[in-house]
């Protein structure tokens, strides 16, 4: 068996801001869907006692918006931090407008998703920070997140006198009623779930297979980058990749 | 005897020479200002207002509709229909209740609306179908549609009273099978003062008509063009049966213990968290009850497009297109459970397809493992 | 067409209803009755859940609010096999009583009187006098001269004012106006009094459905539970709230409809003899029952037909023999798949709605076509009127005691023949005596009630079929009942869950559908012919007697 033998390199890839970010969303959004589907449907807990004595009901509907209010802060820092974080984490990752990210994206859906050969095995194929499809898949997600928070706003802006969610009134109008508002938030709740699914999945698909501590790197930072491609320093690495991301690939392994 | 106004005759003239009394008409007055929710201070140009006017000349109009506005309209407490009707509105016409029929109808109507042009306010009921040219309503021969834009055009303000004028209501739900549209579809130029509502109550509308005949300007409006001061809170924001939701006790049956108890309604469908009326303050008929408190959950009749809103016991509505338990959750749980199984399958396929690289990288780790021990 | 005229709008009734009649020697020889207004509601609610469809139906019309929810609610139930508690039975026979009440007095007052009382004539009376008439005929409290002379007063600065409002252009001064000026003045001040009655009574609607116009219902029963106990449900006060409205309403009609009913008729007795329809079929599908709907036995409104006048003997209805009713569309704005001359029973009734008549705007119809945006019903092929006469005569004709009574008394009152009856003053007059009854049944229907919650009884609603999964996949039912204008009926066909098939058959469809393929006329039509009219421009005859009906197009096109 000839089998190649590659040396890894740690690289600082998450920032801690960008771990922060991501660790605060997912409890946020667990919080959201848990507390929103019992909001759509609450189990009927009828105890004996008085109305005034209990408040569950109520104390769910404060977990989503408190849940809510986090996410949306948190929302705005990474929106921040798209422009004031590294290379991994600046905006341009995400959205696929060279000729190299839209590759990037055929080339994860062919090898990865449709599971084709890898014939080339360009090195540049394997992304540092995310890969383009993953990016493209957090743009849209993140449309998704703006349509929860304007639905969600525009839902609570009734109940508030705050002028945030104030600011959101022509949402139900706009729409056309609160129930249709309910109604978009209630899906969009649904289309989360499958993409937290696909989403998780597909980290842990390429930690099986590429081996190079994806999974932990959302809790360290570090990822695992061939030897090859270190010359001096991380930073060279980190500029050189860079390079290849935004010029297309011109070397070789 | 035609309709003649002899000479502009103010609305306090009018009440004084029918008999009631100054105390009276500053108490009415008074009561006026209360109910538009008006600072004390405004009496005095209440009062002024009414002391200076002519009664205001109202037209209705009455299309694709029920009746049911009208009905709730005389069922008036304060005012009392009679009072408004004869003291301080003069309703030149309605197919209802006025005496005149046919061609001396359509007279008195065009008489009031040529000597009180720009003056007059335009009622309407009912929603105006436009298909196959409008032949679905006419009256006289004419259709809505040509008897809507006449009568606006001299009008200084239009009330659509209903959700059938303001929305275009029953007739407009799917399939709309005549095409039926709501006033402001038709009618671009005029102020359109809406009041939704399968009917309104009856206060809101007799408040909104008087509010126009003493102060002459349009009640403040949202952005939907209804007045704040009736359509700004949700029936579930002043629901008295909000403490159980709150604290999570909801009627899961009809007729059942927690029913028997005014358990919230949440879970039969009701439509109170999404629905903008004051049911739950000014309450139906001089207050007395709502749906909710009656039991039945809110269907939500002033919001727009309500019917197709159905099923009405159900909290969320079906999705377009599909049979009756298609709902949200449902194709919901039908996607996830697609999109895990997908996974399930890529695992076992990447296993399969991908079994050489994967071997590789076992085999190179087991390689490396040896040379450390080396 | 020089001797044809048309009166359009038709005020003061629901809708949009066209009559065009042709007069020779002041008589009206021919007419022709339309709507011009068609909603399409059969289909609106065709696949929708048929717990919903009530709401739908109810709005088909405000002024019979109440009727069509429930008779869809029958429907369902007897499609589902339903039985809903003995209670809700009787709340739904409250709602019905208070709604009938509250509807025949604004036909009376509001809709109707205009037609007799001259309102300009009130200047003339004599308040004294009034007062002394007042008190003469009923003990109702308002009635001195002080009273009469405020009202009076009322009238004259209004007129005076010049703003004429809705009484604008009348028939006033018109040779057919016989009431000397006391009565209309006392007709006048009830008028006023009758406005502010009306929106009492329907609080019975309020407690039990939450609003009126339009409470809600529920398949199954009613949704507005009994607990005595506790303000969630119909407590005492609630109840309490239920009985003094009709124990005042039994007094506003005892003492005010029904005695001004009989001083206004006294002056028109000639009406006794105008406008009967000239086949003299009617029906009844009865209603009001004292054990439930499924046993017409014990109706209070029985149930049945009176045929070409033979008033000894009632026959049997039944609503679901595919023979017995049928829905024509050969003069009306429909197509059938199976072509223009067939009947369908409503059970296989279609609607598709097929506009032929002229384009507007038009001065007349073109009536050798099709001219109206109703169907024609027909029982057996036979014409059939329905309403307050129908069901007076029904009970009558059965010989129950409660309805010779008031009839026998009214007849030896007025002094007329038992003949009057079927006539433009009879159809009045047994509104207003059929509104006597309901009084009392009021009272009697809520006294059960009462009794009902002391033994322990307070169940509202049967709730084990009201999930869909319990359903058949295929089911049919019809629900009947009488509203105010007549019997009611919609029939429902369910498929999958879903309303496959929906279609009502209405009172005012009976009685102002245009002809059937026998050329044969309805109510309206035949009633007008003969019809005096004095002065063809302003034909308040014919309003006379098409008011007498009540008349509901937006109930009658749907
Ligand atoms: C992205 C994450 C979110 C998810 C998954 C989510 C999920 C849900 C769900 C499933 C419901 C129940 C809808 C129904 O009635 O069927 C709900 C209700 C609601 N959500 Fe969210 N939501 C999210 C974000 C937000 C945000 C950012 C806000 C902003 C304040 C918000 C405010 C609300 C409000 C006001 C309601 C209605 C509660 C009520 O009226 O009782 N949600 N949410
Ligand atoms: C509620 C559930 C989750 C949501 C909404 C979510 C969302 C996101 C988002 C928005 C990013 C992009 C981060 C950025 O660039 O700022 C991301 C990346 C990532 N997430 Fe999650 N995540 C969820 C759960 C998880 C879980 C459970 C894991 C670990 C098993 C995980 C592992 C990762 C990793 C490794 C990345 C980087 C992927 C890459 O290299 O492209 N996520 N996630
Ligand atoms: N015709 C009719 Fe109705 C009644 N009564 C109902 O079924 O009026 Ni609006
Ligand atoms: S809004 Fe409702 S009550 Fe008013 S006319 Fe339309 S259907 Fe009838
Ligand atoms: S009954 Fe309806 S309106 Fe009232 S609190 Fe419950 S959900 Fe809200
Ligand atoms: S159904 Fe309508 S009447 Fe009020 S409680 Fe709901 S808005
Ligand atoms: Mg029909």
């Amino acid at each position: 068996m000839k089998a190649n033998t590659y040396n890894y390199k740690r690289v600082y890839v998450w920032e801690l801001p960008v771990r922060i970010f991501h660790w605060t969303t997912v409890i946020s959004m667990a919080v959201l869907i848990t507390t929103g589907f019992v909001i759509a449907d609450p189990p009927a807990i009828n105890s004996s006692s008085e109305a005034f004595n209990s408040y569950w009901f109520g104390t769910v509907r404060l977990f989503h918006f408190s849940a809510a209010f986090i996410l949306i802060a948190n929302l705005l820092f990474r929106i921040y931090w798209a422009f004031a974080g590294n290379r991994f984490a600046n905006w341009r990752n995400f959205i696929p407008y060279t000729k190299k990210g839209i590759q990037n994206i055929l080339y994860v859906l062919k090898v990865d998703i449709f599971l084709q050969k890898d014939k080339k095995h360009k090195l540049s194929d394997i992304s540092i920070g995310h890969n383009y499809l993953a990016a493209f898949s957090y743009t849209i997600m993140t449309l998704f997140f703006v349509i929860q928070v304007i639905t969600g706003l525009g839902l609570y802006a009734d109940n508030s006198s705050w002028w945030l969610p104030k600011m959101f009134h022509f949402v139900v109008p706009l729409l056309g009623g609160d129930i249709k508002v309910r109604y978009i938030h209630h899906i969009f709740t649904w289309l989360f779930l499958v993409f937290i699914l696909i989403h998780v999945y597909l980290v842990l698909y390429h930690d099986y297979v590429e081996a190079r501590g994806e999974v932990s790197a959302m809790v360290s930072g570090f990822k695992f980058v061939r030897a090859e491609r270190i010359k001096e320093t991380e930073e060279e690495i980190i500029e050189k990749t860079e390079k290849q991301m935004w010029n297309g690939d011109t070397e070789d392994e | 005897m035609k309709n003649s106004v002899k000479k502009e005759e103010t609305y306090y003239e009018s009440i004084i020479k029918q008999g009631y009394t100054r105390r009276e008409f500053i108490k009415f007055a008074t009561y006026m200002t209360a109910f538009m929710g008006l600072k004390f201070s405004a009496v005095g140009q209440i009062m002024e207002a009414l002391e200076t006017k002519k009664r205001i000349p109202v037209i209705w109009e009455h299309f694709q509709e029920c009746t049911g506005c009208s009905e709730s309209f005389i069922r008036s407490d304060h005012p009392l229909v009679a009072d408004l009707i004869f003291d301080h509105i003069s309703l030149d016409y309605t197919d209802t209740l006025m005496a005149a029929a046919g061609h001396n109808a359509e007279e008195a109507k065009q008489a009031s609306m040529k000597e009180n042009y720009g003056k007059y306010i335009l009622v309407v009921e009912g929603a105006i179908p436009t298909k196959n040219n409008g032949v679905y309503c006419t009256i006289a021969g004419r259709t809505a549609v040509d008897i809507i834009k006449e009568s606006a055009e001299g009008a200084a303000a239009i009330i659509t009273f209903g959700s059938c004028s303001s929305y275009g209501g029953v007739q407009a739900a799917s399939p709309n099978p005549t095409g039926s549209v709501p006033v402001d579809k038709i009618i671009k130029n005029k102020p359109i003062i809406k009041v939704p509502g399968c009917p309104p109550i009856s206060e809101v509308m007799t408040a909104i008509v008087l509010h126009y005949a003493t102060f002459e300007t349009l009640p403040e409006l949202d952005s939907q063009g209804r007045p704040k001061q009736f359509y700004g809170k949700r029936v579930h924001d002043s629901c008295y049966r909000r403490p159980y939701f709150d604290a999570g006790l909801f009627v899961e049956s009809f007729d059942s213990e927690e029913a028997k108890k005014g358990y919230c309604l949440y879970k039969m469908g009701c439509r109170g968290p999404v629905t903008y009326n004051s049911c739950g303050t000014t309450g139906w008929n001089n207050g007395v009850s709502f749906p909710v408190k009656s039991g039945y959950p809110c269907i939500g009749c002033s919001e727009n497009n309500f019917w197709d809103n159905s099923p009405f016991y159900k909290r969320l509505e079906n999705i377009p297109g599909t049979s009756i338990e298609a709902t949200a959750d449902k194709i919901g749980k039908i996607i996830l459970g697609t999109a895990a199984a997908g996974a399930a399958a890529h695992t076992i396929a990447t296993n399969v397809l991908k079994k050489k690289e994967l071997k590789e990288n076992e085999c190179m780790g087991e390689i490396n493992e040896n040379r450390i021990k080396e | 067409m020089a001797n044809r005229i048309v009166i359009d709008p038709i005020t003061r009734i629901e809708g949009h209803l066209r009559i065009e009649a042709e007069i020779k020697d002041g008589k009206v020889v021919k007419a022709y009755s339309s709507s011009t207004m068609v909603r399409g509601m059969e289909k609106i609610v065709e696949g929708r859940d048929p717990r919903d469809v009530w709401a739908f139906v109810q709005r088909t019309c405000g002024v019979c609010t109440t009727v069509h929810a429930i008779a869809s609610i029958r429907a369902v139930e007897d499609a589902l096999g339903i039985v809903i508690p003995p209670n809700a039975e009787i709340a739904r026979n409250l709602l019905t009583i208070a709604h009938a009440m509250q509807d025949h007095v604004v036909h009376f007052y509001h809709l109707h009187a205009l037609d007799w009382v001259d309102v300009t004539a009130v200047l003339k009376a004599d308040p004294k006098a009034t007062s002394e008439l007042a008190q003469s005929i009923s003990k109702w409290h308002n009635s001195s001269p002080g009273y009469f002379s405020d009202v009076k007063n009322r009238i004259k600065k209004f007129v005076e004012s010049g703003q004429l409002g809705i009484f604008a252009n009348g028939y006033w001064g018109h040779a057919a106006m016989k009431l000397p000026p006391e009565v209309n003045l006392l007709a006048v001040a009830h008028y006023l009094e009758a406005l502010e009655w009306q929106k009492e009574i329907v609080k019975v609607h309020t407690i039990l459905g939450g609003k009126n116009p339009h409470p809600h219902f529920l398949v199954g029963g009613m949704a507005s539970p009994i607990n005595i106990d506790d303000a969630g449900g119909l407590n005492t006060e609630r109840l309490a709230y239920v009985g003094d409205l009709l124990k005042n309403a039994h007094k506003f009609i005892n003492e005010v409809y029904v005695p001004d009913l009989l001083a206004i008729a006294s002056f028109y007795k000639d009406w006794g003899a105008i406008g009967g329809n000239k086949f003299n079929n009617y029906l009844s599908f009865g209603d009001l029952p004292t054990d439930n709907i499924r046993n017409p036995e014990s109706f209070k409104w029985p149930q049945g037909i009176i045929l070409n006048g033979d008033l000894t003997k009632i026959h049997p209805v039944d609503l679901t023999k595919t023979d017995e009713i049928q829905e024509f569309i050969n003069k009306s704005w429909y197509n059938y798949t199976e072509g223009k001359n067939k009947g369908l029973h409503p059970w296989e009734g279609e609607t598709n709605i097929n506009y032929t008549g002229p384009e507007p705007p038009y001065e007349y119809l073109d009536v050798n076509k099709e001219y109206s945006f109703l169907k024609t019903p027909r029982w057996q092929g036979k014409p059939m009127e329905v309403g307050p006469l129908s069901r007076m005569l029904t009970g009558y004709v059965s010989g129950i005691p409660e309805y010779k009574e008031v009839i026998d008394f009214a007849l030896k009152k007025l002094d007329v023949p038992v003949s009057a009856l079927l006539s433009t003053l009879g159809r009045t007059a047994a509104r207003g005596l059929e509104s006597k009854l309901l009084a009392d049944w009021g009272l009697e229907f809520y006294d059960k009630l009462i009794t009902n919650i002391k033994n322990g009884d307070t169940r509202m609603a049967s709730t084990e079929k009201f999930s869909p999964n319990t359903w058949p996949k295929e089911a049919k039912g019809v629900g009947y009942m009488e509203a105010p204008r007549g019997g009611l009926a919609h029939w429902i066909v369910i498929k999958d869950q879903k309303t496959a098939n929906y279609q009502m058959v209405v009172p005012t469809t009976w009685n102002a559908s245009p002809r059937d393929p026998k050329g044969q006329m309805s109510a309206y039509e035949s009633a007008l012919i003969g019809t005096p009219i004095a002065d063809p421009k302003n034909p308040v005859e014919i309003l006379r007697t098409i008011h007498s009906f009540d008349p509901c197009l937006a109930c009658a096109v749907h």
